[in-house]
């Protein structure tokens, strides 16, 4: 199988202490990074061709070359720059974060330094999701460890140079995983998309030039230092370096992360995780993340790497692969997702709110028997009226889920439609939740 | 240099660098063909409501008008096809769960949504879903002086935002998320500051009114007509908005030098001074305990007796009496009769406030120390205020105020005349009552406490027998002139 990079000591007892770290070569990257320039990192990682693994797959040198050299503020004193690692892991269905912030936190301390190095960062933050508690403790441990041992604070490793990294804990909302709902998040404010322009890079925590990159993206780059650019370049496809993490979730024998090239295709990724769960029929992949639309059985033939995957009508997003059966009901997936976004929507944006809301109870309508031809044919509209009009891409997320399953699985709709109830379910089945339509209520 | 030019249906315009589209549009005047619901030109921007979008002519995706930067050479469709389908499909959304109870609405008639629906809107629901309902704030007490109805919301936190950047008081914000989102105030129904009215003003739909105003009167009988706050020595700038020479609020007005977007809800509410069923609009002369409704005739016949037996008269002037009235006052009053007359000024409002240097701000926005409008439009008069301890000894005292003015403690003189604006136990005091105009009622000029001079106009009709200054002033001539001035030549009696 293929080379790993991030997970090679998973599952090592004590992979997550400094000593263990430091006894596979961890913290050499760093020393190597800071005897280069800064642009000379940057223009490494920019030859690794390593690219976003937060959902967006921006590449990621781009990014880092975007930070302003020497920012001012309005009376000409220097600003300082941060950088923000984003660990919110809010995409249903992608576990991958959790499981390297667990095992390797150090990685991530380490990618943070160079990077901070890179973009010329006084301070880090690191903002995780408020669920992840033991994540929390370990990666506040593992700065503790690395401050201690110099890597962090007033003098890096001996130089001129400051940098300190910073945990903050989210609220758990799926909206502070886009990354200037999450600088407003970290403000203290409401987790809350802002206008672009002004971007992160000109004006974002605290007012200051920032940097955002995925926990993935940053543990990938002490591997991009040590190993340099062409190694990890060659492991992935033309436009995208390295492997990748894969979450695989749902109907699959062996559920997990996986750490594959990244230009796999989906039934190998498949086979590799043990085949559909109990040998049945695979009816619909989701995969990369829940707003990505959905790939029918027929339409699976594909690469996951970022091009392959926007090529094929869908996204690569932030690796969750999600594997559906054919003893699901898709319009029953579909209305749960919705429900999902109802409730994770900001609300700031017309139609993302109240587009969002519409969608759900009709999907939920529907799938109830309660829905009509009209209906059918009027959720491509509404879609339409919501992307691409919004602030952030949330809007488009809900589209993504409600739009892929209309049109690729309209007969099961219809048949919803026809018969009044769900086809998968037994007549007179009892919902274990009655809807309710008071705001005020709990959903 | 030349300013940038940007094109907004073919028609070009310039605009200043900085500006966004929406600016730029606002100063070529056609800023009302972009609807919008969050913008609001004293408030930062959003850009959530998605309504002002517009078509860029190169940009891939319709772009906000609120938000976008205007470009040199820019080409900008607001009502194209695509926009309008875009504003059709935001009006859908925001009308799924509005209640569309217009009829019981006190916004309807200037409300955005309702405007905007008639433009843009389906006509029609497509939506076949139970509306959401926020059963407890369907009317829900916000503050004391504001009522919020959540159900009509359409979330443009417009009135977070003022309570953020204006007022700073950071009292309102937007609870849960989503579909659920819900303004609450953090002062829990209490009074939370002082310029609570701008918020119902900034609601572009019926969710927050204003108590005083709400279910008064429907916005489509009112007219609104443009005068002065006369509430501080601010001078704001506002709306009255009147049915019948009744008005039955104020508005704030536009006017960057001043007041920017907003009022005080102190001024906001001060209509009342003169829409008071206590306010005195006859003249009153007093016989016994009690003032008793006369003629103008009877009343400025005994008037002048008792100022041709004193010796020396001291005439008041309010504070709040309009440049002019103060000048015509000075210069021929006291002509009327022999005694020496003493012109002072007189202010007392806010513990004690005689001159201008007395004045300062209550707070960052708008309020301020001094209640009247024009103390220093009268100081540039030359006026001194009225001291009671130095000037002391007259037999007769005319005290000339609009309303705003207190009255000084004591009595001023044995007979003293009240002309203006009073109500009936302030009337008590005075021998005799010749009733006034108030700032709604008469033209004239306030200079404010930056020393900006403002000119208005009358808003509405004098009630009753209330006379302007000159009118008084010409009834006292031909009385004073001719001993035995008859009936018909004092035209005042018929006012």
């Amino acid at each position: 199988m293929t080379k790993k990079l991030l997970t090679r000591y998973n599952n090592t007892p004590g992979s997550h202490t400094l000593a263990f770290y430091q006894s596979v070569n961890g913290y050499q990257a760093l020393e190597k990074a800071l005897a280069m320039t800064p642009d000379a990192v940057i223009d490494e990682v920019k030859k690794s061709n390593l690219r976003g693994r937060g959902g967006a797959g921006f590449p990621t040198g781009m990014k880092w070359s975007f930070m302003p050299k020497a920012p001012v503020d309005a009376e000409g004193k220097p600003k300082p720059k941060f950088l923000v690692c984003n660990a919110d892991e809010g995409e249903p269905g992608t576990f991958k974060d959790r499981l390297l912030m667990t095992q390797h936190p150090h990685q991530l301390v380490e990618g943070m330094i160079i990077a901070g190095h890179a973009i010329g960062a006084t301070r880090g933050y690191i903002y995780i999701r408020g669920e992840f508690v033991h994540e929390t403790r370990r990666v506040e441990a593992a700065i503790e460890e690395a401050r201690a041992a110099g890597f962090l604070g007033a003098k890096v490793m001996g130089k001129e140079w400051s940098f300190d990294l910073c945990v903050y804990r989210g609220a758990g909302a799926y909206i502070c995983g886009e990354e200037t709902a999450l600088l407003n998040s970290l403000e203290g404010k409401r987790g809350e998309p802002r206008l672009k322009p002004p971007f992160p890079a000109q004006v974002g925590a605290f007012g200051m030039p920032t940097c955002v990159n995925n926990v993935e993206t940053f543990c990938s780059v002490p591997t991009i230092i040590a190993g340099g650019a062409e190694a990890f370049a060659s492991l992935g496809t033309e436009r995208s370096g390295g492997t990748r993490l894969f979450c695989v979730s749902g109907h699959i024998e062996k559920p997990g992360v996986y750490e594959l090239p990244i230009n796999i295709t989906l039934p190998e990724l498949i086979a590799h995780c043990g085949g559909v769960l109990g040998g049945r029929k695979l009816k619909a992949v989701i995969p990369g993340g829940a707003s990505a639309p959905m790939l029918r059985a027929d339409e699976i033939e594909v690469a996951m790497d970022f091009d392959s995957l926007a090529k094929a009508g869908t996204m690569a997003g932030s690796g969750g692969v999600i594997i559906i059966d054919e003893t699901a009901c898709i319009v029953e997936v579909a209305a749960r997702l919705l429900k999902f976004y109802e409730h994770e929507s900001c609300g700031q944006c017309s139609q993302c709110r109240e587009g969002s809301h519409w969608l759900a109870r009709m999907f939920d309508r529907i799938e109830r028997g309660g829905g009509t031809e009209d209906d059918l044919n009027m959720i491509a509209e509404i879609c339409s009226n919501m992307a691409g009009q919004t602030i952030c891409a949330f809007a488009d997320a809900v589209t993504g889920p409600a739009l892929s399953t209309i049109r690729k699985f309209r007969s099961e709709f219809e048949e919803h439609v026809r018969l009044g109830r769900c086809p998968c379910k037994h007549e007179g089945h009892a919902y274990p939740h009655s809807q309710i339509h008071h705001a005020s209520a709990r959903l | 240099m030349t300013k940038p030019k940007i094109t907004f249906d073919g028609q070009t315009f310039e605009f200043e660098p900085g500006d966004t589209i929406m600016r730029a549009a606002e100063r070529a005047h056609i800023d009302q063909g972009i609807p919008r619901f969050c913008y609001h030109p004293g408030l930062p921007i959003a850009g959530t409501c998605r309504m002002c979008t517009v078509e860029v002519e190169k940009a891939p995706k319709l772009m906000t008008a609120c938000s976008t930067p205007a470009a040199d050479g820019m080409v900008v469709h607001t009502q194209s096809d695509k926009v309008r389908k875009s504003r059709a499909g935001v009006m859908e959304f925001l009308l799924v769960n509005h209640p569309l109870d217009c009829p019981v609405c006190d916004q309807a008639g200037e409300c955005s949504l309702q405007n905007y629906n008639y433009e843009y809107g389906p006509g029609t629901s497509r939506f076949r879903d139970d509306k959401r309902i926020w059963s407890e704030a369907t009317t829900k007490r916000l503050s004391d002086k504001l009522t919020l109805n959540m159900n009509r919301c359409v979330h443009c936190e417009r009135c977070v935002r003022f309570t953020e950047d204006i007022s700073k008081s950071n009292e309102l914000l937007m609870e849960n998320r989503g579909w659920k989102k819900e303004l609450v105030s953090v002062a829990d129904q209490k009074s939370f500051d002082e310029y609570q009215g701008n918020i119902a003003d900034i609601c572009p739909v019926g969710a927050i009114t204003f108590n005083d105003f709400r279910f008064k009167k429907r916005v489509w009988f009112l007219k609104a007509r443009k005068t002065l706050c006369d509430g501080c020595s601010k001078g704001c700038s506002i709306f009255a908005d009147e049915e019948k020479h009744v008005v039955y609020r104020y508005r704030a007005r536009r006017n960057d030098q001043v007041n920017g977007h907003w009022i005080c809800d102190e001024g906001r509410v001060s209509y009342k001074t003169y829409m008071n069923p206590e306010r005195v609009i006859q003249p009153l002369l007093k016989t016994g305990a009690e003032g008793v409704a006369c003629s103008w005739q009877t009343v400025l016949s005994w008037s002048l007796a008792e100022a041709r037996k004193a010796k020396r008269v001291l005439l008041l002037l309010g504070t709040d009496a309009t440049s002019e009235e103060a000048a015509t006052l000075m210069q021929i009053l006291p002509s009327y009769w022999q005694a020496e007359t003493q012109i002072r000024l007189w202010n007392g409002t806010g513990e004690g406030v005689q001159r201008s240097s007395d004045d300062a701000g209550l707070d960052k926005l708008l309020r301020r120390r001094d209640k009247t409008p024009n103390t220093k439009g009268l100081e540039m008069l030359g006026l001194k205020p009225f001291d009671p301890a130095q000037d002391q000894g007259f037999d007769l005292a005319i005290y000339y105020r609009s309303g705003r003015a207190t009255l000084p403690a004591a009595p001023c003189a044995s007979v003293e005349i009240g002309w203006g604006v009073f109500d009936r136990s302030e009337a008590q005091r005075f021998a005799a009552v010749w009733p006034g105009q108030g700032v709604l009622e008469k033209a004239g000029s306030y200079t404010n406490c930056d020393g900006l001079t403002q000119s208005f106009d009358a808003a509405v009709a004098s009630h009753g027998g209330c006379a302007p200054v000159k009118k008084v002033l010409d009834a006292l001539k031909v009385l004073s002139t001719s001993a035995s001035a008859s009936h018909e030549e004092v035209a005042l009696g018929s006012v």
